[in-house]
């Protein structure tokens, strides 16, 4: 009887680590996905690809992503190294620098 | 108590270790077998056998206390002599058994320190140091020019003049100029590597590259490209630190590194002589 009744109020009081943690893991994975199209982009500049129209368009809508990604960062208190996968073996998920 | 074997000596005379502390604080005495000499101290058994030790070891602060006395020792030694460095925690039964070690493995330890006799260890790290501390947010890290942007920029949009790059072409430039900085700045750095390895290694008599540092782990700014140790002659001492100093000079954004001179711990390797001793 007695476990039935502790259980929820464990998981009660972790509440707030399972939300942060899934909120760390929603940012790296944005955070990858930014940094992919930001690399995409950057190279497509390099090459002349784009006309000026297209860059500014790209430029701002990455821009202000990583501006939402820093203030969201901030929000929850993680620091930029903070949003990154350890994959063993593989390494890190982004690259550190 | 046990026997903690810090290093090994040529003899027969023996090397003055008095007042030297080790392990735990213990007084430090020298066990002569022929013309070998055993550096080690007393420790207590049950801090020291097999289960104890795997203990000891997974916990930092008591590995760093340990590694501090025993390079302690080590060192004090290498001031004076030619001295072959132990792995941490080589431990035996007690004076006896050092002894029969020292005996059995005459061979291969004489080897050993005829090799680095009259030489020692420098280290040398070279670094790509990032010419801004990296930022992933530029709006913020340019404030001249996003002043100038937001009075540019406020015809056209009418937007807010909070504080942010020109516009998104701006952003891209920023972005692009600090990959290619970041990538240059590598670059450098592994061609000056190259440079001072091939330089270094001509006035070393033996060279062995480490595995770069993590940056977490060694809190060192930049990024360890080369970690690299060379076996160089006393007498060459000076002439390889100097070279190594003038390496460094002029350049943003490369760090080499030197430290030394230290005992021949990269070179003075031999067989695990913990795997020898029988498991009581």
């Amino acid at each position: 009887m007695n476990e039935t009744y502790r259980l929820p109020r464990r998981l009660d009081t972790d509440r707030d680590t399972v939300e942060r943690d899934l909120m760390k893991l929603v940012l790296t994975v944005v955070e990858l996905l930014r940094q992919l199209m930001e690399r995409q982009a950057l190279r497509r500049v390099d090459e002349g690809d784009l006309n000026e129209d297209q860059e500014e368009r790209i430029g701002l809508t990455l821009m202000l992503l990583d501006e939402r990604m820093t203030e969201l960062r901030e929000r929850y208190g993680f620091e930029p190294e903070d949003l990154n996968l350890d994959l063993g073996p593989l390494g890190p998920l982004l690259p550190r620098d | 108590m046990s026997c903690y074997l810090y290093a090994v000596v040529p003899g027969p005379g023996r090397p003055s270790v008095e007042g030297l502390r080790g392990v735990g604080g213990a007084t430090v005495s020298t066990v002569l077998e022929g013309d070998l000499v055993g550096v080690v101290s007393e420790v207590p058994d049950h801090e020291f056998d097999e289960r104890a030790l795997r203990a000891q070891l997974e916990d930092l602060t008591r590995l760093e206390a340990m590694a501090r006395a025993h390079h302690g020792v080590v060192d004090t030694l290498a001031d004076h002599a030619t001295v072959l460095p132990l792995r941490l925690a080589t431990v035996y039964r007690d004076h006896q058994r050092v002894r029969e070690v020292l005996r059995e493995r005459r061979e291969e330890f004489a080897a050993v320190l005829a090799s680095v006799d009259g030489r020692m260890e420098w280290g040398v790290k070279v670094y790509a140091v990032p010419s801004a501390p990296a930022t992933s947010t530029p709006a913020t890290s340019t404030p001249a020019s996003a002043s100038t942007a937001s009075t540019s920029c406020a015809s056209s949009a009418g937007e807010s003049s909070s504080s942010r790059p020109v516009s998104g072409r701006a952003y891209l430039e920023q972005r692009l100029r600090l990959r290619r900085e970041r990538d240059s700045g590598r670059r450098r750095a592994e061609e000056m590597s190259r440079r001072v390895d091939a330089e270094l290694r001509g006035l070393a008599e033996d060279a062995r590259h480490h595995r770069p540092q993590d940056p977490r782990l060694s809190g060192a700014r930049g990024e360890n490209v080369l970690n690299a140790a060379y076996l160089v002659p006393r007498s060459r001492g000076d002439e390889f630190s100097a070279r190594v100093r003038e390496f460094g000079v002029g350049e943003s954004a490369v760090r080499v590194e030197l430290t030394g001179p230290w005992a021949p711990y990269s070179f003075a390797a031999v067989e695990s002589v913990e795997e020898r001793e029988p498991s009581r």
